[in-house]
């Protein structure tokens, strides 16, 4: 099997803008929602806010004999001025037994009385199953910030790194790919942020950081390949050179991909819920980050070669570095 | 042949040393594994001090943690964060509202007059208070919570005895008054404190001491209700007080003992608001949830792989599962050493690691399978596989690197958890995958029963392998 990946490039290219597009309309879309106002739906982490998650203690007799009954916690939230919450029955100690409510952020005496007032209704928590989080929305700015401010650091120091082991142009493709990438999980937590009502939180953050270390990672064996073979033919045209790396190096592509994979399902699986939102970012991220590799940042370096009259490769032979670990034989 | 067998012998005692390591140091679990709570204390600035300064924030961070004392909790953790907030870690705690409570309010410093003919139950209290105080240390050690919250209950009935002993000016003289404190060096290796007053609080301070000069009594310098220091005023001022806002608290302090006392003082002095910024609380049995579900995925994870591997791969795959799990034990191992305290996105880094660490050896195995259906002999591809494959292995590991440095640089709590796991797994995963599988690989080729391209390619041609296996 050989693939021809500049034959059908076109092709490629439609296919990701294509998901590109409908991410950035999935953006535009949540961005006019009253509840969202954002290109995502933003956590906790993000806006602030007060998120409460109680479980009923099972082992007390009678605690446990009927399910929660959602319209109690909405009368009981709507009681102390906070009808506008978000409420949830959630699955604990095999049934409905818990809860998990968003809402405002609250202070300490707040949140004792919803607690009390609570517990009244639907039977006793366990406080060892509880989970309180609340945001300062200050904070939650500062911490978007920096995140971003971490994405863009981390860009500038890879295309710096790449310039200087390739050249310019191999980099300039390398950060085209990584945004690819960025932009399709981005888009696919937008739609499911509409859809499926998934918000994004701080390790959303880390895992686009994620993404972009291993987006790269796949490139630059690939470019690496590209570079190899230059050296060894740099009569050949660039399009079929980097045809070939890309075969060459295909089911090295596919098998890291899938061990990531593997591991990742493991986490998303068996994780809990924390790690889920996680684990999926990074599914899509590393999918899209091995398709770019292969079909966005090789295509286009062959693009931009013919066009700018380097489509042999005879002039960048040059820049061929050896292997540092010549000394092992 | 020696080569190989000296680093198998270096690997050995890592192995050892890592499975030592790993069964003697245990990894502190993060707040989010062992359940407890979590506070982010913003300290804000006010029309006073519209910067908050390092002099400020620390001023709070002292004042949290005697607060923090006084709650009797077994290892928080206190410290400040970026340049305007405290981060207060409570494991364990089954109040967390009491701990908001107690943390979220300005502290409270004021100067009283100690009452008349009290000074022999000041001095009782007083060193009865430092007996307790001592073995309050000894208990934290033994991490025994119920004598540690006895003990704290005893200290504070006596905080509570000392201060019916001393009553409050009127007006009262607080912290607002108070417009600066710091250690002072004297002669010879003691040191002073220097405390100044505005001028409200001079004409109030002068009062005070007047009442008090030549009695014997004390003035009580309280925080937060508690007694910090008891100076004494001498009879020379008897007449006026001490006038002009400035006094000296003099008493054989060591540079440690004012400086402390400096802070103290201007914290409780402070006129900023603090709020409290963020808290999370997780429930204990929540998080041991979390683990048993994490550790269910790595392992889930790992075998996953480990069975690919060697499905694919065969032999070198085998060698690969091997350096595998080295992989794992020595970067376990390296945690342990370095005090790296485990999170939830901690263990995701490491799960993730694992899988990432495949990628060195199936690069490798890729380039030996072209070499030998180049044609070339089993020794040289199996060479020219790891030799090759080294530059796409650096490259890449380097820009994993720098999405790690550029997490853990600009991210908080959490996210350099991650950071730093993802980075130290990877830097091991250069070692094993490089190293290790080498050796195995060479040692096994060196083994003629072992010497099969099958078990290293699946449907090689028939043509190379005749002349490979000559």
């Amino acid at each position: 099997m050989k693939l021809n990946i500049n034959k059908s490039r076109s092709l490629w290219w439609i296919i990701s803008a294509v998901i590109i597009l409908a991410g950035i309309i999935s953006m535009v879309i949540s961005w006019q929602q009253p509840d969202i106002r954002a290109p995502l739906r933003p956590g906790l982490d993000f806006v602030g806010g007060t998120r409460l998650q109680f479980v009923r203690d099972c082992n007390k007799p009678g605690n446990c004999d009927q399910a929660i009954d959602i319209n109690a916690v909405r009368d009981v939230a709507k009681e102390q001025g906070l009808g506008d919450s978000s409420i949830q029955v959630i699955s604990e100690n095999g049934g409905e037994n818990g809860v998990l409510i968003r809402t405002k952020n609250l202070d300490v005496e707040q949140r004792t009385k919803l607690q009390n007032a609570l517990s009244e209704k639907i039977g006793v928590f366990d406080p060892q199953k509880n989970q309180i989080d609340s945001v300062g929305p200050t904070l939650g700015r500062e911490l978007f910030r920096s995140g971003v401010i971490a994405l863009i650091v981390s860009f500038i120091g890879i295309t710096i790194y790449m310039s200087f082991r390739f050249q310019l142009d191999y980099a300039v493709f390398a950060i085209v790919a990584l945004f690819h990438d960025i932009l399709i999980t981005v888009g696919v937590f937008s739609i499911l942020g509409l859809v499926l009502g998934i918000e994004v939180d701080s390790l959303f953050i880390v895992a686009l950081l994620t993404i972009t270390g291993f987006s790269v990672n796949d490139t630059v064996v690939i470019y690496d390949r590209i570079r190899e073979t230059i050296k060894i033919n740099p009569q050949r045209p660039i399009a079929e050179i980097v045809d070939d790396a890309v075969n060459q190096t295909l089911a090295r592509s596919i098998n890291t991909t899938l061990t990531v994979l593997l591991t990742l399902l493991a986490i998303f699986l068996f994780g809990g819920e924390t790690l889920r939102n996680f684990s999926l970012a990074l599914i899509v991220g590393f999918t899209m980050g091995a398709y770019s590799s292969i079909f966005i940042a090789s295509t286009l370096l062959v693009w931009w070669r013919e066009r700018s009259g380097q489509s042999y490769a005879v002039d960048s032979a040059e820049s061929i570095d050896t292997p540092a670990s010549s000394q092992d034989s | 042949m020696q080569r190989q067998r000296s680093l198998l012998a270096l690997i050995l005692v890592l192995v050892i040393a890592a499975i030592t390591v790993i069964a003697t140091i245990p990894i502190p679990l993060g707040l989010d594994l062992r359940g407890g709570s979590q506070l982010t204390i913003q300290v804000k600035p006010s029309a006073e001090i519209p910067r908050i300064t390092e002099r400020e924030l620390e001023g709070v961070r002292k004042v949290v943690e005697g607060r923090i004392n006084g709650l009797g909790v077994s290892e928080p953790v206190i410290q400040t964060v970026g340049t305007d907030k405290i981060l207060v870690q409570l494991p364990g705690v089954n109040d967390p509202e009491q701990a908001e409570r107690i943390l979220g309010g300005t502290a409270q410093l004021e100067f009283r007059t100690q009452k008349p003919s009290t000074e022999p139950q000041l001095y009782a209290f007083q060193s009865s208070r430092a007996g307790l105080k001592a073995k309050q240390e000894e208990l934290r050690k033994s991490n025994d919570k119920a004598a540690i919250a006895k003990n704290q209950e005893e200290l504070q009935k006596n905080n509570q005895a000392i201060a019916e002993l001393f009553e409050s000016t009127k007006p009262p003289l607080d912290g607002k008054y108070l417009k600066d404190a710091a250690g002072e060096p004297t002669q010879g290796n003691n040191w002073n404190v220097a405390i100044r007053f505005d001028q409200k609080g001079g004409e109030l301070f002068a009062e005070l001491t007047k009442n008090l000069a030549g009695t014997g009594r004390s003035i009580g310098i309280f925080l937060d209700n508690g007694l910090i220091s008891a100076p004494t005023v001498g009879p020379e001022f008897a007449a006026t007080g001490i006038t002009g806002g400035s006094a000296v608290i003099t008493g054989r302090f060591t540079a440690q003992e004012a400086n402390d006392l400096g802070v103290q003082l201007r914290g409780g002095a402070l006129p900023v608001p603090v709020e409290i910024a963020e808290r999370r609380t997780v429930g204990a049995t929540l998080g041991r949830d979390s683990i048993q579900s994490s550790i269910y995925a790595g392992v889930g994870g790992l075998t996953l792989v480990l069975i690919f591997m060697v499905f694919y791969y065969r032999l070198p795959g085998l060698i690969a599962d091997v350096a595998l799990v080295i992989y794992s034990l020595l970067t376990w191992a390296t945690f342990a050493l370095l005090g790296v305290t485990l999170t939830l996105p901690g263990i995701a880094g490491f799960i993730l690691s694992i899988g990432m660490a495949v990628d060195a050896n199936v690069l490798i195995f890729e380039r030996t399978r072209e070499e030998l259906q180049a044609g070339k002999s089993l020794y040289r591809s199996v060479e020219s596989g790891f030799y090759r494959a080294f530059s796409s292995i650096l490259d890449s590991n380097v820009t994993t690197w720098i999405a790690c440095a550029a997490l853990f640089w600009l991210g908080s709590g959490l996210v350099k958890g991650f950071a730093l796991t993802l980075a130290l797994g990877v830097a091991v995963s250069m070692f094993t995958a490089i190293t290790c599988s080498r050796t195995l690989m060479f040692l096994a080729i060196a083994i003629p029963s072992l010497r099969k391209p099958e078990l290293f390619c699946p449907n090689l041609p028939t043509s190379n392998k005749a002349e490979v296996t000559q």
